[in-house]
């Protein structure tokens, strides 16, 4: 038994050392290096990815890192991984480590001329990945919006139940009002379309108004929010949750009876405005206003109101108002989320906010972990692209994905990232330097 | 550490030979018609999935043993991909996307809801690919989508189907609907029901138009409403779990009228749930089980052999559009490779088939991509089966 057991932590120990071998020259790369690395990977793929799958035996360009591939067609596994590693791994290690010490001279010089440049920089950079890597097919576009999307919704919602402590379950709620907020005012003002008729403004405006449109729905959410904030916020817990309940039911029922916007036959028609790079952006601006939110004296404020309502009181903290206040701002973020969902679909249906949704979401918060930017977005992307990759297991993906849950929350009650602060110059910072 | 590197190593030359074993192993793509199946296999509706899962694995088997799909004189393996859309608007979105993207599909059936086949319906005509839904219901599906078809009748033509038949059989002029005001279907079927009822009766004719939501399981104030009304009949376009608690709570309460269907009454847990109450009503609704013929009579006794239960109108939909999908590349008479041209060239053939004979009637489209078809009329004998009755065409 024990020289079992022994065996067993020496083979874990050989493991861990051949991984901390492996990373040893890749311990001073910086973020600067891995984008570089990315983007010469998505450019091979561009260029000689259909090549290299059609050598392995590929009939395409494996679409999600090979998974569905090895799902559908076991015997191709070998082939799919094989891809992997000659378009992914090995470019983006390779090139990550000839470029190491340049790119750690240049994110320093970057960081010292101006941090906020440095992230753009590195931002602009991601997008390009990210971009080139879409490209390659409408369903990557489609995935990685929808995966955007769902970060929106998982880091506003961590506002209230993370940071906030509270247990709100009216986030579907909000995303409806917000998608057919945003709906409502670009069918009415800048389309054509069956239900409003002709546009009240000239069309072409509506590209440009179309973040306009978004905030509107965000603020509709935020009215809706202010609605069931004013009487649930003298209470707490399991009552502010069967509340914000409830609140999701009465918005669905009041869309569901609403024939002009179609009651519960939906509303479609929405025009194709929430690509890629817009999509994209109002993730980037969510994530940084967010981040700024909860680094802000307001921020942690809410935190103090979370452990101990009383003692915040009595330091100072107006515990009424920062409540309100974050309330309304996860609403906004909601509802701007349930903007870019309703032009991403080009169709909404009050169906689709209900407890599945609410489920989903709850799922991606406690996944990637409360009180913490970066767990939501792991939690967001890492639900997103499992339940993709596991779609071909068809009634076993239901099985999977709970089991999963089920053991994060025995290792990591939590969730995978929790409690942690985002600084992002600490990211991007070259790895000569000690971080801040 | 040393054993670790060895056997990693073992495992890349291992992963490198298969590989290239798996390289020799697909070729020929050029032989293969992908047909795309996008179904509800979890989720809210799993039995609608199922149900369309095994009568396209049945046609499949069909073209198997036929040795491939015959198309201008040379025969070509087909390959069903079936994915799952999990009931859900935006992954009947991302699985359409995938199938006419990624697997590059020729044609995709499905998905059966509206709430997924609108969407759906986008994406495909955007993508410029042949979709047909066996089973959505809703005008907003194909409207302006030359690319979409559908196979099941609209709700316009059913609502005044049944009028009529309520007004000749039981010679009613008052009647009262109850309908599930949070579904798309129910709430469409029964405006139309009204509208049609009072062009014929008059104003104020429905006498009782009266709703619930979605999960609802106690309508005996409604119920009661409609009793009071003095109606002379009750149309309840619901589906079979919650027509079985209508029914039964009507009679309860006194209600002794006739009780009119629609054809999402037509599943066999039905009588299940049901029982004796159900018996001798009537509902409209594609084909009748009992006492069918010929080609309907056959894909019933091996579906039901195969799977162990009546199909239900989902998988004679299915059947259909299964079969129509493959007159329609038939009809294009040839398969270049080039993707684009085939996917053109079958949507063309499609929208040119003209009283296609199928087992929920004879189809012809109209430029909308909705059949032009016939109605039947079941009634649910005393032995508790649906059978015939009727057939009703539109004029």
């Amino acid at each position: 038994m024990t020289a079992i057991s022994s065996k067993l932590s020496t083979g874990k120990n050989d493991l861990s050392l051949l991984f901390k071998k492996l990373w040893a020259p890749f311990s001073l790369t910086p973020m600067l290096s891995w984008l570089c690395g990315a983007l010469i990977a998505v450019l091979l793929e561009q260029t000689v990815g259909l090549y290299v799958a059609w050598t392995l035996g590929l009939p395409k360009i494996p679409v999600l890192f090979g998974v569905l591939i090895m799902l559908e067609t076991p015997i191709l596994f070998p082939s799919a991984v094989l891809y992997v590693l000659i378009i992914y791994i090995l470019p983006v290690a390779l090139i990550a480590w000839l470029t190491t010490s340049l790119a750690n001279n240049l994110a320093g010089r970057l960081l010292d001329l101006q941090s906020w440049l440095a992230v753009l920089v590195h931002l602009a950079l991601f997008y390009a990945v990210l971009h080139l890597w879409a490209e390659i097919n409408d369903y990557r576009v489609l995935v990685v919006r929808l995966t955007l999307i769902s970060i929106i919704l998982t880091l506003s919602l961590n506002v209230v139940n993370g940071y906030m402590g509270e247990f709100s379950c009216s986030h579907p709620g909000f995303m409806a009002l917000g998608a057919y907020g945003a709906s409502v005012f670009t069918l009415a003002l800048f389309t054509d379309d069956r239900t409003f008729g002709a546009p009240l403004l000239p069309a072409q405006l509506g590209v440009l108004m179309f973040p306009l449109s978004l905030i509107f729905g965000g603020v509709l959410a935020a009215l809706g929010a202010l609605i069931i904030a004013i009487p649930s916020f003298r209470t707490r817990g399991d009552y502010l949750a069967i509340i914000s309940l409830a609140f999701m039911f009465i918005v669905k029922s009041l869309i569901e009876n609403l024939d002009f916007v179609g009651g519960p036959r939906g509303l479609g028609g929405q025009p194709d405005w929430a690509n890629l790079p817009t999509v994209f952006a109002w993730t980037a601006i969510c994530i940084w206003i967010t981040n700024n939110f909860v680094r802000s004296t307001l921020g942690k404020a809410l935190n103090a109101v979370r452990d101990d309502e009383t003692a915040a009181d009595a330091m100072t903290v107006n515990t009424r108002q920062t409540k309100m206040v974050a309330f309304l701002f996860a609403a906004f973020w909601a509802g701007v989320a349930g903007g870019l969902f309703a032009h991403v679909l080009r169709y909404v249906n009050p169906g689709s906010f209900g407890l599945q949704k609410l489920a989903e979401i709850l799922a991606m918060l406690y996944f990637g972990g409360l009180n913490s930017v970066v767990g939501s977005i792991v939690g967001a992307v890492s639900f997103n692209l499992v339940s993709e990759a596991l779609r071909p297991l068809e009634i076993m993906k239901w099985i999977i994905i709970p089991v999963i849950f089920i053991l994060v929350m025995i290792f990591r009650p939590t969730g995978l990232i929790a409690f942690t602060e985002f600084n992002v110059v600490n990211w991007i910072r070259p790895k000569n330097r000690i971080a801040e | 550490m040393k054993k670790v590197t060895i056997s990693f190593i073992v495992m890349l030359l291992l992963t490198v030979g298969l590989a290239a074993c798996g390289a020799a192993a697909p070729s020929g793509a050029t032989d293969t018609i992908k047909i795309g199946i996008n179904a509800p296999l979890t989720g809210d509706i799993p039995k609608v999935g199922e149900g369309t899962k095994y009568a396209a694995e049945m046609w499949l088997e069909d073209i198997k043993a036929a040795g491939g799909l015959d198309v201008g004189g040379k025969k070509y393996n087909v390959e069903l991909v079936i994915e799952d859309n999990e009931a859900k608007a935006e992954s009947a979105t991302a699985v359409t996307t995938k199938l006419i993207s990624q697997d590059e599909v020729l044609v995709m059936v499905g998905p059966q809801s509206s709430k997924q086949a609108v969407p759906a319906g986008e994406v495909a005509n955007n993508l410029k690919t042949l979709m047909v839904s066996p089973w959505s219901t809703n005008p907003n599906t194909t409207l302006g989508r030359p690319y979409v078809f559908r196979t099941p009748f609209l709700d316009p033509f059913q609502g005044p189907v049944l009028v009529n038949f309520a007004t000749k059989e039981f010679g009613a002029t008052k009647a009262a609907v109850l309908y599930d005001v949070a579904s798309d279907y129910p709430k469409g079927l029964a405006e139309f029901f009204k509208s049609a009822w009072e062009k014929l009766h008059g104003e104020g004719s429905v006498v009782a138009f009266e709703s619930f939501t979605t999960n609802d399981t106690d309508f005996s104030a409604q119920l009661t409403k409609i009793k009071d009304s003095g109606a002379e009949v009750l149309f309840a376009p619901q589906y079979y779990n919650e027509v079985a608690l209508i029914v039964q709570q009507a009679r309860e309460l006194g209600y002794e009228g006739p009780i009119l269907g629609s054809d999402s009454w037509g599943s066999a847990e039905l009588m299940n749930l049901c029982g004796d109450a159900c018996k001798g009503l009537f509902f409209s609704t594609h084909y009748a089980a009992a006492g069918a013929t010929g080609a309907t009579k056959a894909f019933i006794d091996r579906y039901n052999e195969k799977y162990g239960y009546v199909p239900d109108d989902v998988g004679a939909l299915t059947w259909d559009t299964m079969l129509l999908v493959q007159k329609a590349i038939q009809d294009c008479g040839k398969i270049t490779g080039d993707i684009a041209v085939d996917r053109q060239c079958v949507r063309d053939a499609m929208a040119n088939i003209k009283d296609f004979e199928g087992i929920t009637g004879s189809m012809t489209f109209t430029e909308e991509g909705d059949p032009i078809k016939c109605a039947v009329i079941v009634k649910i004998s005393d032995a508790g089966e649906f059978e015939f009755y009727k057939q009703v065409c539109p004029e």
